[in-house]
Parts: structure tokens; sequence; C-alpha cells
């Protein structure tokens, strides 16, 4: 298993993250498309590699045994590394259209002001010439209190060395973030003067190319006013960048609503992915603050160390792929949260990447894909119903819910805990996952003398395994509509879903479910 | 590494959180924990779901935070227990007080007739997850037995004879090679503001809110259970307020509030809701949505109003200054909720003593932690003793933190 590990990414993060490592003695190497690195070259040496201009094509393999084949300076490289960290930055899009603008010289963005102070020629020019300065932020879009910060101190800038007058046009003003609550009171007190929108935005009227208007009807004093700014600052959006969004799709890691490397799924917190040994850190994962980023850095490298001391941990038994019985047809390819499955000469489970959700066994046509002890006969002991009950005059519904292990089969047991108590004759199938049940489990529940099954499953977006909850509601909806054809009550088949924490929920779940079955009384599946 | 141990103080999310990413890495901790139950204040929130779909509160993660904890061989754990003082040479030797464990953690079955049999409203505490175990703790306050020794009904009754009441408190010592101190948060204490908290029944806190939404699943009014439609949040009560020399947003309230807003309005959906808020802060992801769900289905008022009056049937009556009209209004609302903030604890000037790290302008514990190389002294704080932050934020640092140890302990 090889520890080496490739950085991806030039900026305050990545190079943070390298840092971290050469402490530890794990060999890394840093891939960059800028032509320069951040890291100090000098610093090269047998445990860090610094490739430039490189970019990334494709990643075969997994966790330990990663090949990379990428292009330097046009010119191919093949890299075998064991682990690999995402590190990229962001970037940025004006919101002028948001706002109806057009850049000019004196209508520019929050990046653009932040330059002039960096350049000494410059702000004696432009910021000599101007007394007004607005900044419009988060009046149309919500804003984040990153860009919060830079608009506060920006104005804060202006307003104490230039001696300017400025004014932040927003409508909700993010202070959740350190200290911007403080730099807030400070701009106040520099003069700067906020003005806060709620129901309403003003109108913003560019008449030539930097003549602007901004009218407003003020909540407050219940006013009608103008300004007329001479130099407006617009606000920005930070993005995923195109290359981190490349790079998603090369190493099949799972995005977030807003496209940035990282599903937003509460299992990754707070570097990890959907793929053992890729972790993602700072920008490339969501909107963060510079310490923010220097703790996802600190994050990955605490990852990595980790993953390397806990490699020989061999847990349960993986999924695998019963040669004889396999087509390829790539389904377990496709439908594999974990990238754990190889295609070579034959179809292999990788069982370091694999963590038993089970959905590749479930959803192989032809059976060939197996986890031994999650297979419905392995299961049926479980399952059967206990023999006492059926001696029972009156009808006692026998219900087995299949339990993913995460969510429901916890929440059962706060359940008890709290004293809440769960129908007779309810039976608990614990399973990794709720992705793992299949028709056949389904199937051999009610042939077992079920007269109702439940699957209980994680909410949606809070699957470890993704899409696990999802396929489990597929199959109970296809269940359900072939009971309507057969003439089969569906109401015997349910899914819910359920947190860990939820051990209310589950009882009332499990009270109402029984309640129905005693309405619909003994299934007609029973065999006696 | 496998010679080296932590001192962990505090089992909230932090301190667990910390304590599970060492012990992967085969270092000892010794976690302390001062309540009965470990979890912190994070294990009671309630799962805040809508629609089927997870809002990302991570609430859950505080759950197989514990249970990763209680599980692992190289944690030992010390409920009740808190550091009386330290002493540091080369290593860290801290002596401990555990109060008396009166219910037995082997023989308890968890099977909750101490509960059922005390005479007296919280005199048994209830734990808030299947990994608090003992999942009942006797409350020391409200106990009869230990206030004039007039009531043994818990430990007559129990079956298993798991109960104790003579338990004598015990003194530990612990050896360390590194302290981390994750002893959280205060929620501020509304009783001074003018909405009648610790007066009138049906003002609560956020907290308290996120405790009745994971124990019943729903809202109850605290007075009885008579008709609940109209119900208020309150943000920012301790947060953003210049009198109270609190300059900081406490981060969290605004996705607690608008996020058990709206499980209730989908749970009971006769509810009417309004918030009233300063500015609305972006949490989550997917804020852009979930905020344009918010104002659909919740009454949003930018205003904080002034005093709260109970009226004969507690309900609660209010003036506020309404966003459209700009007009004094005057609403009456069957249960007011107040989000309170985030403070710094209050023994946060014995922690500073003891560690000889000064707290911030605000209270908080800050090690100063922004260069790389990192703490020399040995001593580490993680969570929100260092200040507001979410349950993602607080994993995150926590693991930062162990990165600073292991380096610390490298060098």
């Amino acid at each position: 298993m090889d520890n080496k590990t490739l950085i991806l990414g030039n900026g305050p993060c990545a190079v943070a993250v390298a840092e971290n490592l050469l402490t530890t003695g794990i060999e890394i190497v840093i891939a960059t498309k800028d032509d320069t690195c951040g890291l100090d070259e000098s610093a090269d040496s047998e445990a860090l590699k610094i490739l430039t201009e490189t970019r990334l094509i494709s990643c075969k393999g997994s966790v330990g045994t990663f090949r990379i084949e990428a292009r330097q300076n046009n010119k191919p490289v093949t890299l075998d590394v064991g682990r690999i960290i995402i590190a990229e930055e962001d970037q940025r899009t004006s919101n002028f259209s948001l706002y109806g603008l057009k850049a000019s010289s004196t209508i520019i963005t929050l990046s653009q002001i932040k330059d002039v102070f960096h350049d000494s020629s410059r702000k004696k020019g432009v910021l000599s010439e101007i007394k007004k300065v607005i900044f419009l932020t988060g009046l149309v879009k919500e804003s984040t209190p990153v860009i919060a910060k830079e608009v506060m101190l920006s104005s804060l800038l202006l307003q104490k060395d230039y001696n300017l007058q400025t004014y932040i046009l927003t409508k909700n003003l993010k202070v959740a973030g350190d200290g911007l609550e403080s730099l807030y009171r400070e701009t106040k007190e520099a003069g700067t003067i906020y003005i806060k929108f709620t129901d309403v935005v003003p109108d913003i009227h560019q008449g030539g190319e930097d003549d602007i208007r901004i009218e407003f009807f003020d909540e407050i004093t219940s006013k009608n006013f103008r300004l007329t700014p001479d130099m407006t600052v617009v606000d920005e959006t930070i993005v995923p960048s195109r290359y981190a969004t490349d790079l998603a799709k090369i190493f099949h890691i799972e995005k977030d609503v807003n496209g940035f490397v990282q599903a937003d799924n509460v299992h990754r917190y707070s570097v990890l992915t959907n793929r053992k040994g890729i972790m993602v850190a700072g920008p490339s994962k969501d909107i963060l603050a510079d310490d923010d980023q220097r703790i996802d850095a600190e994050n990955a490298a605490l990852a990595i160390t980790g993953l390397a001391s806990r490699e020989t941990e061999i847990k349960a038994e993986k999924a695998e792929v019963h040669e004889g019985q396999c087509i390829r047809c790539l389904t377990c390819y496709r439908l594999c949260p974990y990238h754990a499955i190889t295609l070579n000469a034959r179809v292999t489970v990788v069982a370091n990447a694999c963590e038993r959700c089970g959905i590749c066994a479930t959803h192989c046509p032809r059976g060939a894909v197996r986890i031994t002890d999650l297979e419905p006969g392995a299961m049926s002991d479980l399952i059967t119903t206990d023999t006492g009950m059926q001696t029972q005059k009156t009808f006692m519904p026998f219900v087995v819910a299949f339990c993913c292990g995460r969510s429901a089969a916890q929440a059962r047991e706060l359940a008890i805990c709290m004293g809440h108590r769960l129908p007779q004759g309810l039976r608990v199938v614990e399973v990794p996952c709720s992705g793992a049940v299949s028709y056949d489990h389904i199937f051999t529940a009610l042939e077992n003398n079920a007269d109702g099954v439940m699957i209980l499953t994680c909410h949606k977006g809070n699957c470890h395994s993704e899409h696990g909850n999802i396929y489990a509601g597929q199959t109970v909806e296809q269940i359900q509509e072939m009971f309507s054809r057969i003439g089969f009550e569906k109401e015997r088949l349910l899914i819910q879903t359920l947190a860990s924490n939820m051990g209310t929920e589950f009882a009332r779940i499990a009270d109402r479910f029984e309640e129905t079955i005693m309405k619909l009384g003994p299934s007609r599946l029973k065999k006696n | 590494m496998a010679d080296k141990n932590v001192l962990i103080i505090g089992g909230g999310v932090a301190g667990l959180s910390a304590a599970v990413e060492l012990a992967n890495l085969g270092i000892h901790v010794e976690l302390v924990e001062k309540s009965n139950f470990l979890g912190g204040r994070a294990i009671g929130y309630a799962c805040k779901a809508i629609e089927n779909t997870c809002v990302k509160c991570g609430a859950c993660m505080v759950e197989e935070k514990l249970q990763s904890a209680v599980s692992h061989s190289n944690i030992k754990i010390l409920t009740g227990s808190q550091v009386q003082n330290i002493s540091k040479n080369h290593r860290f030797t801290a002596s401990i007080q555990q109060e008396p464990l009166v219910i037995d953690r082997e023989k308890c079955t968890n099977c909750g007739l101490c509960l059922d049999q005390c005479p007296i409203d919280r005199a048994i505490l209830q734990g808030f997850s299947k990994n608090n175990h003992p999942f009942y703790a006797v409350n020391k306050e409200r106990c009869l037995y230990f206030k004039d020794q007039s009531c043994t009904i818990c430990k007559d009754e129990c079956p298993e004879t798991a109960i104790d009441l003579e338990k004598k408190a015990s003194e530990h010592t612990i050896e360390a090679d590194a302290v981390l101190i994750a002893t959280g948060f205060q929620p501020f204490n509304p009783k001074d503001k003018p909405y009648g908290y610790g007066r009138f029944k049906n003002v609560v806190t956020g907290l308290e809110l996120e405790r009745m939404l994971k124990q019943f699943g729903r809202v109850k009014k605290p007075s009885g259970n008579k008709l609940l439609q109209k119900i208020a949040f309150i943000q920012c009560v301790g947060s953003r307020d210049a009198k109270l020399n609190h300059l900081w947003c406490s981060k969290v309230c605004c996705g607690s509030a608008l996020r058990m807003a709206r499980l209730i309005k989908e749970r009971q959906p006769e509810t009417e809701i309004t918030f009233f808020y300063m500015d609305v802060q972006t949490f989550g992801k997917d804020f852009e949505q979930f905020y344009k769900e918010v104002q659909e289905n919740i009454r949003m008022i930018r205003a904080i109003p002034g005093d709260f009056y109970e009226m004969d049937d507690q309900r609660l009556k209010v003036n506020f200054v309404d966003n459209p009209t700009h007009e004094t209004t005057e609403e009456i609302f069957d249960l007011v909720v107040l989000s309170v903030g985030i403070t710094p604890i209050e023994n946060i000037g014995t922690l500073s003593r003891m560690f000889k790290i000064g707290p911030d302008e605000f209270g908080f514990l800050k090690t100063d932690d922004k260069e790389i190389s990192v703490s020399k002294t040995g001593v580490f704080t993680a969570g929100t003793v260092q200040g507001p932050m979410s349950i993602s934020e607080t994993i995150a640092g926590a693991q930062s933190a162990v990165w600073k140890i292991l380096k610390y302990f490298g060098e």
C-alpha cells in the first residue's frame, strides 16, 4: 500500500497541506496547472516533487494504487500514488449582470478594488479623484461572510485611509464569521453608511459608461433617496474553478448543488469524499474563510496520516464478483458509490475501497456480485417468525423492518432507551445500507410469514453511500406497483426515512405500521 | 505514538471528535466530562430533516462520534468529573474529582423504573442517546435524599440494585502528555432580557425547543396542552448586542431556528410562525433554495421586539414594527422561542488561570494557533470554548487540534 500523496493545487490551502505533510516524512507530489509553484521550489527533495504546468487527464485504480495520466507542457506524465488531496483554488464571477450594470473605470468588482489597494501607482490616480463609493452586495443573491468581510475591510480602508464616504447597500449582512460583528461596528464608527433592504431593492440606473444613479425608498425614514456615487464596487460570487470541476469528473467524486467538489453530505465532514484515499480541502469544496482553509489543510494531513496507520485493519467481508456469472454489464461499476469496482481482464471489487453497502449485489442482474452474510438466505434466520407468536388466537402482526445500521437501527435502540414500547411482532434486520435490500430480501421476509415489511433508511442527502436510500425507494416502488397489479395489498410494504437520533419517530412509525397491518389482517403469502 | 496519552476536558462534539481521531492513531485518551452524560449540548439537538431530506444540521454526527468514542478501547471516560488542579513537570498531572456515581453502570439496564417512581420532577435526569449509559442519573440538586435523606424510592425500587445513594465521591489522578480543553459554551441566559424568560411559562430558548423536538417530535406548549397556533422566534438574544459587549454573531442560531421552524411547519401545519431577525445568516450549501422556501412558509419580520407581556391565558403579547407597513403592531403569540447566543462558559477564568492561557477580549479561549508551529505548552483548545461555531466546524476544528497535538509530540 503506497502512502505517496498527490496534492493538486497551488493556492494557500494546497501549500499548507504540503507543508503539513512534509513534517511526516510521507512522500508528496504537487501538481499544479500554473507555471510556478507557491511552495518554495528549492524545497524539492526526495520527499517532495513539484510538477508545474501539469493537468490531469485520467485516474485509474483505487486507494493505495492510483495510476494517474497527466500532461506536463503537453508531454504525457504517469504518476503512481496512494492518496490524493484536491486543494485547487476557487474562482469568482462578477455580479454586474445581477444589478443590470456594465463594467467601467468607475464601476468595478470587489477584486478590482482590492487590486487597487495593492498597486500604489493606481491607488493615487483612481482614489484621489473621488469622494463617494458605493458597495453593492447581496442585494439579488444572498452573499457569504467571506465576501462580506472583504466588503467591510475595503470600505474601512477607503473611509479611514482615503477619507472617502462609503456606503454599503445590502439585504442581509453576513456577519457569521470570526470577528465580523466587531468589524461591522468598526466600519460604522469610521463613518460607513449601511443601507439595508428587506422587501425591496434599490433601482440602479446606469446612464452613460460612468454615470450611475441609485434610487430607493428608505424603509426606516419612509423617504426617497438618490445616490450618485463616484465609484461603485460590485460584489462577486465565489464558484468552483473549471479545473476543480474537471477533477471531480476524472476522480468520480460527487459534487454539491453549487458544483463544489464534495457531496453536501454530513458523512463527508470534513475533507472526505465518496472515494477512499481522495480528500478535498479548502476552496475546492466550499466557500471558506482563510482560517477555515488552514483548518482544512490540517484535516487533510490528518486524514492521510490516519489512513496510513489504519491500513492493516481488515473489516468485515467485502463484495466479491463471481467470475463465471459475470457478463460485464457494468451495472456494479456504474452504481458503486465508492468507485470500488475495477475493470481489467475481469471485473473485480477493490476490497480496500469497498464499504460493503451491498448496492452492487442487489442490482447485479446475474447475481454475480455477492456479500455472503448479506444474502437473503443468510438473513432468513433473522427473518423467520417466532413460532410462539403463531399459536396466539388474536392476530398479532409480524413485521420485518430492514434498518440501515447508520440510522434506523440506532434510532430503534434510542426508542427503547427512551422507554417507547415497540410492537411485539417487530423484527429488526440491520443492514449496512438500505441499498442492500433487494427483491429477494423483501420476498424472503414475506415467505417467512411477515405480514408487513418496512425499509427504514436515511434521509435524502444523508446516505453514506449517496444513493442507497434512493435505490431502496425505487425497489419499493416497483414492488408496490407489482403488488397493485396482482391484487396484493401494497400497504404491506413501507419505506420511511429516519436519522439515528430519532427514537420517538421510530416508535411512531413502527406503531402506525403495526396499526395498518392490523387492519389488513394476516398476509395471504403466509405459509401457516 | 502509542506511549502517549492526552487528557481531554469536555465530552461534547469537540472532545469526542478529537478523542476518536487520537484513539484511531493509537494514542490513549482520558476524557473527563463534567455532566452525567456525554455528547455535550448538541447531543440534545433534534434531527431537522424535512420532506424526508437531510438539512445538514449535523446533529446525527454527534451521535456517530459518541458511538465511536464509547466503544473505543483507547478511550477512558470519566463522567461527572472535573479537573481540580493540574501541574506540569515534563508531563501533566491532573487531579480529578468525580461525583458519586449513584447509578452503577454495570448493573443498570436502563429500564427507567427509577424515573417512573421518583416523586420529584427532574430529580432523575434522562440521557439523550442510546450511548448515554446509564441512561439515567440522579440530580443531586433536586433529589430528596441529597436534601434530607427523606426518600430512597429509586434505590428500593431498582430491580437490579444498581442504585447506591450513599456512594462517595472519588478522586483520580491522570498523567498526560498533552491537554485539550474542549469545554464548550454557555447558552446566553435571557432572564435579564425583557422577554420574561423564567417568569412566563411559554417563553423557551432555542436549545429547549431542540430538546423538545428530539423528545416528542413535536412542539408542545409548556403551559399545557392547549391549542398551539402562533409561534415567534426571536433571533440574536445575547448575540450582536453592544450593551452586553457581545460583539459577535453566534453563527448557528439562524440555521438552528429556521430549520426548526420549517420542521414544525411540516409536522404541525396548523402553526403560524413569525421570525424576528436583524440579518439572516447564510448556512448550509443549499442556503439559496432553503431561504426561498423559508420565505414562502414563515413570516419574516426584520425587527427585534421590545417588551413581552403575559396575558391571563398565558399567551404572550408583544409590540413590534411590522415590515411592509412600518407601523407598530401588537400581536399575541402562544409560544415564544428565544434564539439564545453562544457565550463563554462561566468558569473560563479558572481554566485560563489553571492553564495560563488568556481568554480573548470576549472571554473565549483560543490557543495561539495562527502560526504553523504550534503551542509549545502542550495545551490546546477546540470547539466552542474558542467562540461560536457549528457542529461541522467543531468537528473540523477538533481534528485540526489533533493534528497540532501530533506535531507537538513530534517536535
